[in-house]
């Protein structure tokens, strides 16, 4: 219940912060959807994983950047674009997902929660360094013609295509809310997630099921590799700040709340584009999540204190 | 027999607590009993595969269960209402009940008719059906428990402290449907409430530090000296 409440408060945060925003200064609505599109898409699987598998997955930008250059070569070679080649990444970083899954995570599923940070850890600077040796820190891009297309509104005039976010985290959204309540085997897992032993003991295979979440998991954020590469350039450090932000956004929405990642992007990606549209605060958009972050905790543990 | 526990050993860490049991379940309903901390919910949780025993044997409609992973002992057949319940709080009835039978090959193809079952039984849950689990009262979320067992139409039921935060015409009524199903499923069912229980057993095994001390019919147990100065109290 509580969960839901928090919900109710984001998403009508976000849907005031909106509003204002857009009477005010449209760019700002424009640009903060655009980038809460991609934040939502980005952390959604990491809270599944979260929310099912309990594991705080450091790893989970990487997991993309991993996935993004593996298309990035792809397309290069083939001439595929790399909206041809998300099912394949997400495939692909699906099964890499569960190989990785099965030798480390799973044999730290009962360590300390700090045991399972630093395996993830490690597993991040692994991929991360792994791609910087293989194919250097220097920046890779693919042009694409659709991808500048733009929309002009009286004086207004902006890039379109960055909204395919917007679209892809409220689909990944739904898609997840229908299976995890309307499937035989989404609602195991759901039951996983909420009580593992009791799960147990009505017949559901646990670690199978944790293998299936993770694995569903990778192939989401895999499949964001390779959307990834329409919207930015790619190098081994890309996916660590999406970690950051993405545990940070499924910090703030709680554990298991799909919808609630949703209203958080929004209130971060409207904030970081409010920043920007100031010359003098440009520099602090990159720091306004940690203080959101601040706000909510405090404001969580105020609200506890008083209950 | 339908269940068949040997010598069977087990504890935590360097705890030991079961010494060496052995019971049998046939087609009948049977009660453990004994004081707080004996170890009746150990043999429980080693017959589930939620404790690995240390020794023994243990013996499903033929097939060597000890050892075995729980979500296969349920499989095989074995529901278990937990003395913790172990419930989903934050799904409905409808999904806790569902659950119970989805991954259960006897159960699923008769899930309907179990719901009924069920939903008979404990008319609350009709009300309460799309209700949170984690919303109910301890002793509505017993009835759930057990009616998520039912819903699995298991060989064997096994009952672990079922009485536990039930008003008291709730557990005579427990106890009564418990003596109906008898007919067609095994009962194992662990209880403090031995006088209401002896109603619906057939037989029972006192355990206390982790061995068998006595072994007897329902009505034999009820004038056992040590079971009445022990359990029924005076
Ligand atoms: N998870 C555990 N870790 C360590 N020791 C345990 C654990 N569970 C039970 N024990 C110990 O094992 C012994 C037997 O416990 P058990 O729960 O089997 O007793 P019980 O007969 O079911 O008691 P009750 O009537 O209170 O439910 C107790 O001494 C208890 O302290
Ligand atoms: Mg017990």
């Amino acid at each position: 219940m509580a969960i839901k409440r928090r919900t109710a408060i984001l998403v009508a945060l976000g849907i005031v912060a909106a509003v204002v925003v857009a009477l005010w200064k449209p760019t700002v609505l424009i640009y903060g959807m655009q980038s809460a599109g991609l934040y939502a898409a980005i952390a959604i699987p990491m809270g599944l994983v979260l929310g099912i598998v309990h594991i705080v997955n450091l790893a989970h930008g990487e997991f993309m950047m991993v996935a993004a250059y593996a298309s990035y070569f792809a397309c290069t070679a083939s001439g595929m674009d790399p909206l041809l080649a998300v099912l394949p990444a997400a495939a692909v970083t699906a099964g890499f997902g569960l190989l990785v899954y099965k030798l480390t995570i799973r044999r730290a599923l009962k360590s300390p929660e700090l045991n399972q940070l630093i395996l993830t850890f490690g597993l991040a600077i692994t991929f991360s360094q792994g791609v910087n040796l293989l194919f250097s820190s220097q920046t890779r891009k693919i042009s694409l013609e659709y991808v500048s297309a733009s929309l002009t509104i009286g004086e207004l005039s902006f890039g379109v295509w960055p909204f395919v976010f917007v679209f892809v985290a409220g689909a990944m959204a739904y898609g997840l809310k229908l299976f995890l309540t309307r499937t035989t085997t989404g609602k195991a897992a759901l039951a996983v997630g909420q009580n593992p032993r009791g799960a147990a003991i009505v017949g559901i295979d646990v670690d199978r099921t944790y293998g299936l979440v993770f694995a569903l998991a990778t192939a989401l954020i895999g499949g964001m590799g390779a959307l990834f590469l329409t919207r930015s350039a790619i190098f081994p450090g890309v996916g660590g700040p999406f970690t950051m932000k993405s545990f940070s956004l499924v910090a703030m929405a709680g554990i298991g709340n799909i919808p609630g990642i949703l209203g958080a992007s929004v209130l971060l990606g409207l904030s970081e584009a409010l920043m920007r549209a100031f010359r003098g605060l440009r520099g602090w958009a990159d720091i306004i999540f940690f203080v959101l972050i601040m706000a909510v905790i405090l404001g969580r543990s105020i609200k506890g204190r008083k209950s | 027999m339908i269940l068949d526990v040997k010598k069977l050993e087990a504890g935590y860490g360097k705890l030991r607590v079961l010494d060496g049991i052995s019971l049998s379940v046939g087609k009948e309903s049977v009660g453990l009993f004994g004081p707080n901390g004996a170890g009746k919910t150990t043999i429980i949780n080693a017959i589930m595969g939620i404790v690995k025993p240390w020794g023994g044997t243990i013996e499903f409609e033929g097939t060597r269960m000890e050892g075995m992973a729980t979500h296969l002992v349920a499989r095989a057949g074995i529901a278990l209402v937990p003395q913790e319940r172990e419930l989903f709080p934050g799904m409905s009835v409808a999904d806790n009940l569902e659950l119970g039978a989805a991954w259960v090959p006897r159960g699923k193809p008769i899930m309907a008719r179990q719901l009924e079952t069920v939903l008979e039984l404990f008319p609350i849950l009709k009300e309460r059906y799309r209700q949170y689990v984690g919303t109910m009262s301890g002793g509505q979320q017993r009835m759930v428990a057990i009616g998520r067992a039912l819903m699995a139409n298991p060989a064997l039921l096994i009952l672990d402290e079922p009485s536990l935060g039930l008003q008291p015409s709730i557990v005579a009524e427990v106890f009564d449907r418990l003596a109906l199903l008898k007919k067609d499923i095994s009962i194992l069912v662990t209880e403090q409430n031995v006088r209401e229980s002896l109603r619906a057993i057939d037989r029972g095994y006192v355990i206390e530090n982790g061995a068998v001390v006595l072994e007897d019919t329902a009505a034999g147990l009820a004038v056992n000296p040590h079971v009445v100065s022990a359990y029924l109290g005076i």
